[in-house]
């Protein structure tokens, strides 16, 4: 069974279309990116598949239902949305307490939870004193709760310190090995590249990318910046290689390749390299090669 | 159901804003209760109106617990709890019929205890002062039974209201300018009307014969389908709005 089907999913409020004809589907045992800009329609997304908020048209279904048809929906799904949704004068275990006692669940769950996102002491404690980065773990545990095979997480990494990411990506990689699924939202590549197995790119509500990572890094190429004192005579070189090249001063950006070939180039062509960079692809970046290349 | 019931009475036991409100309701019960009781010429507690008077603690007790049943349903929306209690709880019809028992226990403590405190406290003052009681047995029933089956209905009330309105603010504000402002206006300006408001029913349901009050059993159907109509209002508004 399919773990998440998406069908046509829109959604509009008043004369904007946050949501627009989104359809897709994940498979048990992945990973995947839910990526765009902030206000691309992620959440918005996110709360029509869980139930939250009504789709204008389409339909989705949660490991084969809509999700408010789940039998025990909270067994078998985990979700976070917000990572402040906590009354802040509870504890961080009576948080859990509440939410496991409306699933018949024992408040021995609280604790194993409370230990698997290393909380157990401040679990005791009431929520206002918490970093953001206890509250994100706290929202995990909620979602762990009852144990789900499909757990479903909106910018899980916002507030997190490296150390923080690091674990995440651990624990998400540790969960999904079992053949359970995770879909997790950012607005940062960077964020979930190395965790992702595949990604689902939207921007105004409209899905522009569905691939697999290594598919889409290809697609996108990476852009590499190389300094030198003889910047046209490279230019030449690089152009002559039918290579997107763009210049300021002495360094130049050249996009859809890497370090080796430049290099290479740049050698062939007796030109010294000062600097060779080899530049992350943000995904804002991704966003203006998916943009302006026609029919994307 | 049950389930979902146990888990609201933890949310309610687990903060201190129903505590709060509880205790600031026993200390202006005992305060009301007190004072009137001591400072009050004997002549004025000797009737069965005074009497009614001095035991029914009622105006208190009923704001404080349709305060804590406001308080209990719009803190889900103001601290964003409603999203995780939806996601356990996706048929959201239980959450809200757990929610307005909830408020209807909570509204049973508050009168048992604002009750208990001012007919005991106000009968040992009498007893104290050598005042003899006015009251018969049935007047006693009716503030004892009629005042835990308004405040109870209060809280459930509270509920309805902070289902429709969400916003925490605007629903502790919509509460208190209705009872302080809008019911006082209408039960001095056009009684015939303010009477038929939710906290004159209630009143009335405790048997105070205070001037234009219905009669009790009538307050308390008044007092029954106000709150019957704002539980269903709520109930139709939680299902059918998006949760943002």
């Amino acid at each position: 069974m399919t773990a998440v089907v998406a069908e046509s999913l829109t959604k509009r409020f008043g004369s904007v279309l946050a949501v627009d004809d989104l359809s897709f589907t994940l498979e048990p045992g992945t990973i995947t990116g839910f990526l765009g800009p902030n206000g691309a329609g992620k959440t918005t997304t996110l709360r029509m598949l869980l139930g939250l908020a009504a789709p204008t048209s389409g339909r989705s279904l949660v490991l084969g239902k809509p999700y408010a048809e789940l039998d025990h929906a909270a067994l078998s799904v985990g979700a976070v949305l917000e990572a402040t949704d906590f009354h802040p004068g509870r504890s961080g275990r009576d948080h859990l307490r509440t939410l496991g006692r409306a699933v018949g669940l024992p408040d021995s769950r609280a604790d194993d939870v409370l230990r698997t996102v290393e909380l157990q002491k401040p679990g005791k404690r009431r929520v206002k004193g918490y970093s953001l980065g206890m509250r994100q773990r706290l929202g995990l545990a909620g979602a762990l709760l009852g144990d789900p095979e499909l757990l479903i997480l909106d910018e899980p990494a916002n507030g997190l310190d490296p150390e923080g990411v690091r674990w995440l990506r651990d624990f998400l990689r540790a969960f999904a090995s079992g053949g359970r699924t995770v879909l997790v939202s950012s607005h940062v590549l960077a964020e979930v590249a190395q965790t992702v197995d595949q990604v689902l790119i939207i921007t105004h509500g409209r899905l522009v990318v569905e691939s697999s990572l290594p598919q889409l890094t290809s697609r996108v190429g990476a852009t590499v910046r190389v300094r030198t004192p003889e910047p046209d005579q490279l230019q030449e070189a690089l152009r002559r290689e039918h290579l997107d090249v763009t210049s300021d001063h002495e360094t130049l950006l050249v996009r859809g390749t890497d370090t080796d070939r430049v290099g290479e180039i740049a050698f062939a062509a007796g030109v010294p390299v000062h600097e060779l960079l080899a530049e992350g692809s943000s995904l804002e970046e991704i966003f203006l090669e998916l943009t302006s290349e026609p029919g994307s | 159901m049950i389930a979902q019931l146990k888990a609201e009475v933890l949310k309610v036991r687990s903060t201190r804003t129903t505590l709060g409100l509880f205790a600031g309701m026993i200390g202006l019960t005992l305060l009301i209760v007190v004072l009137t009781g001591l400072l009050t010429h004997p002549d004025g507690l000797t009737s069965r109106h005074d009497q009614r008077g001095l035991f029914a603690p009622g105006a208190v007790a009923l704001i404080f617990s349709g305060l804590a049943g406001v308080l209990l349903m719009t803190s889900e929306y103001r601290y964003g709890t409603i999203r995780p209690t939806f996601l356990f709880t996706p048929r959201r019809a239980n959450v809200l019929s757990a929610k307005l028992t909830a408020g209807l226990l909570a509204g049973l403590v508050f009168g048992a205890v604002s009750v208990g405190l001012a007919v005991g406290i106000g009968s040992l003052i009498l007893s104290v002062r050598g005042i003899p009681t006015a009251l018969s047995g049935g007047d006693f029933a009716l503030i004892v039974l009629g005042g835990l089956a308004g405040i109870a209905l209060l809280g459930a009330f509270g509920v309805g209201l902070g289902a429709i309105l969400r916003n925490q603010v605007a629903a502790v504000i919509a509460l208190l300018a209705w009872d302080f402002v809008v019911n006082s206006l209408l039960l001095g300006l056009v009684p015939s009307v303010g009477r038929f408001m939710p906290t004159p029913a209630a009143d009335a349901l405790m048997g105070l014969k205070t001037t234009h009050l219905l009669a009790p059993a009538a307050g308390g159907l008044v007092l029954l389908a106000w709150t019957a109509v704002l539980a269903v209002a709520g109930l139709v508004f939680t299902l059918r709005r998006d949760v943002t």
